[in-house]
């Protein structure tokens, strides 16, 4: 394959990681911003139907993430370093944003929502979960501008730090990202509702989605028209050579809203995503060729094809173990909970295990009490007790050992053999 | 502050509180893999209760180190955009690797720490072994790539530019293999002592029901099996730099005349402007036989170099000392779970209560963290200046933005957030009741259909 065919993939993989981050994660943010605007008596209850919803899943969904960085700089270094360099501030708040969000929810839930500590992480969640979509958004619209000129290795970058992503239209993009996030949450959030039979929260939820997409759509308008004059290449692209999906994201915009008006929550959980990723699409259509406007391409800054070849061969294959992976932990938490109930009676899970253990150790051997048993009999049974455990530590031990060993082994073989190659290298004619 | 030193200020800090939680975050799945095996296996609930404990602790672990590793991804192109500009090919198929396992992993832990009422006993333990072992792996890839750095290999260097990169050699260069597994075997080492410190604390409080033995037991038998590859480990790094980085073992071992039949220099202070270690103790000919095996090998010094890629006069003493304290404690960590043994065999096979045993037991949790820190500080220090050694500068490396400064002093604020509020939330977990359903006693209504009990959303 050639280079530039290796470099498309390449930022093929980036915009399809790039879209699952904005599917999974970016619903993970407008949970927490549903979080802040959660309101009146019902407030506790949509709190808690969104720390379920997100509970498991979050922080496989933030990994896409580091995902997009990885591939992105893998495959283009300059832009990473450029971007990185270009919009220090907006990504350096957006890290915060991003470190604060993910501590605070896991924080929270451990405290419990309802008390001190607990609500004051609340804040902190819910405060990351509005500023980072917005952020990400703004750079989104600062590459698309044209602002930004970006060359090297040795890296050269001219931008101005602050004006680049505070220009209206990168505001807009800033807004229409929350917005978009919002939409996704709520959404979601109807489907898992109505599977946990709370018609309320339902109904909340539906015209939050309903109300939250109308405005989403309105800024995505203000932003498309402000990026006739201060993004024209993106512009230029979106009625051009993007237009089937400009118009597909308008159209399933539309469905969507129609699917919600009629209580079909699972189509129109498939038709957001759909929705979204459309829109991501558009927007990287419309700017194609160009990764930064107006000097970075996506063949100019790729990695040689021996960087690339390898990177997808091993994405590739990632992603053969990755999906199935993340299937099985979406079909776990997220199933119908009826279906899910019913095989509970059957199936025995392992807190119902654990439950049906003779808890011997906790009743037996437990000295603090005034009818503990003598100190005699306690020394009698721990040992006992401690040699048959002892024998199953010893059994897992030995299988550690052996397993390091053997990696410690192969990795001094296969250094001899590096070592060798290396000399045969720097000694071609022996 | 100047770019560099902010630059180099933040990194290190993020890595520094990154490392903790990374080496828990290996250490963590396997113990809670045995546990809940042997749980499992021998049908004994107290197994349960520590897999569930150790879960519970990893969850927030877990936690605090994923996003401070996403924020490390950040910072590498935030602070060092140039060196990310040179080298992001070249490393780039090891993080693509590492971002793999990292994903993988956290799918598995989601699945364990929220699946204790969706999956059945057996594939609940099944979740756990992919934790286990994408945990170690990524580990793997990470320290890979520093010892790129350390050693730079796959690729050459045309008009300042990488060409004909082969990343895979990248990956496979010759510091690699023994700086991975002395961080793995490490990271087990660090779990097992802080694991056996926390019971052996409760067990000085006469707590010594079988939970707290257990315990006990299973994190000395962790810190037991890693005596030896840790052994080999460490000679072979020590190895790997003697011939690789001479330049950093001289200044590590503050060596400033090659010499045949080099003496180790045991902690004192390195004075590279006299060129003298004050106060030191120095051992006969030990340098030469951890570097080369053999008594009167010859070790290159720094004078083999040119001052201006020596380590700064500043750094090279702390690199010292910090290398000593790490090997003196790594010494002891040898020791530590022989003594335990000894003793359990001495009592006919029952886990020690000796005071002084368990108060060695607590001291030593924590130093294993001061001996994984040293370690690491003492091989970014002694590498300097260079960001990849013989290429790029650290200098050259590092981003030109203003405000690097601030970025350091918030990040600095946000990381002892992070550990005040870890430390608190671990604390509070250590108060919670000891019984596995905890659901039980905290009074949640238990279903109780076809003889089995539904926690439902109690436990989630």
């Amino acid at each position: 394959m050639t280079q530039s065919t290796l470099a498309t993939l390449s930022a093929a993989l980036v915009l399809i990681a790039l879209v699952a981050y904005a599917i999974f994660g970016g619903a993970d943010f407008g949970g927490g911003v549903w979080d802040l605007l959660a309101r009146g008596d019902s407030a506790p209850r949509e709190r808690d139907a969104i720390a379920q919803a997100m509970g498991p899943v979050w922080e496989s969904n933030n990994v896409w993430l580091v995902f997009v960085l990885v591939i992105a700089w893998t495959a283009f270094p300059i832009v990473y370093a450029g971007i990185s360099a270009a919009l220090f501030i907006p990504i350096t708040l957006a890290l915060i944003g991003i470190v604060l969000r993910g501590a605070a929810f896991s924080f929270r839930s451990h405290y419990g929502m309802q008390v001190g500590a607990g609500m004051r992480w609340g804040h902190v969640f819910n405060i990351a979960s509005v500023i980072t979509p917005f952020l990400l958004g703004t750079i989104a619209g600062a590459l698309s501008s044209g602002a930004i000129h970006v060359s090297g290795p040795p890296l050269q970058v001219q931008a101005n730090i602050w004006a680049t992503w505070t220009t209206p239209f990168a505001l807009a993009c800033g807004a229409f990202a929350l917005g978009l996030c919002s939409v996704l949450s709520a959404t979601y959030l109807t489907v898992e509702a109505h599977a946990n039979g709370s018609e309320v929260l339902t109904q909340t939820f539906r015209s939050r989605a309903l109300i939250a997409g109308a405005i989403t759509a309105l800024i995505g308008a203000v932003a498309a028209a402000l990026s006739v004059s201060e993004a024209p290449v993106l512009w230029r692209g979106l009625v051009g050579q993007a237009l089937p999906f400009s118009l597909g994201a308008v159209v399933l915009g539309l469905v969507t809203a129609v699917a919600l008006l009629r209580n079909a929550y699972q189509v129109a959980r498939v038709l957001v995503a759909a929705e979204t990723a459309c829109i991501l699409i558009a927007w990287s259509v419309a700017q194609w060729p160009y990764l930064i406007v107006p000097d970075v391409t996506i063949t100019n800054a790729a990695s040689p094809a021996s960087v690339l070849g390898p990177m997808l061969i091993v994405s590739i294959l990632g992603l053969v173990v990755l999906l199935p992976s993340l299937w099985y932990l979406f079909a776990v938490f997220k199933s119908k909970p009826r279906a899910r109930r019913s095989t509970a009676d059957r199936r025995l899970t392992t807190a119902s295990f654990v439950a049906s253990l003779q808890p011997v150790a906790a009743s037996g051997e437990r000295p603090s009490g005034a009818d503990a048993a003598s100190p005699a009999d306690i020394h009698r049974s721990s040992r006992t007790r401690d040699a048959t455990q002892f024998q199953a530590v010893v059994a897992f031990s030995i299988a550690v050992a052996s397993a390091l060993l053997i990696t410690s082994a192969s990795t001094v073989l296969r250094q001899r053999y590096e070592r060798s190659r290396m000399y045969a290298r720097m000694h071609p004619a022996q | 502050m100047s770019s560099d030193v902010a630059a180099r200020a933040s990194l290190g800090v993020s890595l520094a509180f990154h490392i903790i939680f990374a080496a828990i975050g290996i250490g963590l799945p396997l113990m809670f893999c045995i546990a809940e095996g042997i749980g499992l296996r021998t049908r004994d609930v107290t197994w349960y209760t520590l897999a569930r404990r150790w879960s519970k602790a990893a969850g927030i672990l877990f936690v605090v180190g994923a996003v401070s590793g996403t924020a490390l991804s950040f910072e590498f192109g935030l602070l060092w955009s140039r060196f990310m500009a040179f080298s992001s090919g070249i490393v780039g198929l090891m993080f693509t690797f590492e971002g793999f396992c990292f994903f993988l992993e956290a799918i598995f832990l989601g699945l364990y720490l929220y699946g204790w009422d969706r999956l059945s006993p057996r594939a609940h333990w099944l979740t756990s072994l992919p934790v286990v072992i994408t945990g170690a792996l990524a580990s793997q890839f990470i320290v890979a790539v520093n010892a790129w750095m350390n050693t730079p290999a796959g690729f050459q260097l045309v008009g300042g530019k990488p060409v004909n990169i082969d990343p895979f050699a990248a990956m496979f260069n010759p510091a690699a293999p023994a700086q991975a597994l002395h961080m793995l075997v490490a990271a087990y080492q660090v779990t097992g002592f802080a694991v056996a410190a926390v019971y052996a604390a409760g067990m000085l409080r006469k707590r010594t029901d079988a939970y707290h033995r257990y315990g006990a037991l299973l994190g000395m038998s962790l810190a037991t099996v890693m005596i030896i590859p840790q052994a080999i480990a460490g000679s072979w790094i020590g190895e790997m730099l003697a011939r690789q980085q001479p330049e950093k073992l001289a200044a590590m071992e503050g060596l400033f005349h090659t010499t045949a039949g080099a003496p180790l220099a045991l902690f004192g202070w390195v004075d590279t402007a006299a060129q003298q270690v004050y106060f030191a103790i120095n051992i006969p000919d030990m340098l030469s036989l951890l570097a080369f095996n053999r008594f009167k090998a010859t070790v290159t010094g720094l004078d083999a170099f040119p001052q201006n890629t020596w380590p700064s006069q500043s750094l090279t003493p702390i690199a010292h000392l910090a290398f000593d304290t790490m090997a003196t404690l790594g010494g002891l960590f040898l020791l530590v779970p022989l003594v335990f043994w000894f003793v359990y065999f001495r009592r006919h096979k029952t886990v020690p209560t000796a005071r002084w045993l368990l108060w060695v037991l607590v001291v030593s949790g924590p130093l294993t963290f001061v001996a994984l820190e040293c370690g690491w500080i003492c091989a970014e220090l002694a590498r300097q200046p260079w960001i990849i050694y013989n290429i790029m500068r650290v200098s050259d490396g590092v981003s030109i933005t203003p405000g690097i400064g601030v970025f350091f002093f918030v990040f600095l604020a946000i990381y002892v957030a992070l550990g005040v509020a870890t430390i608190a939330l671990l604390r509070r977990l250590a108060r919670e009741p000891k019984t596995f359903p905890e659901a039980v006693k905290q009074g949640v209504t238990v279903e109780q259909s076809s003889g089995s009990r539904d926690l439902g959303s109690a436990t989630s």
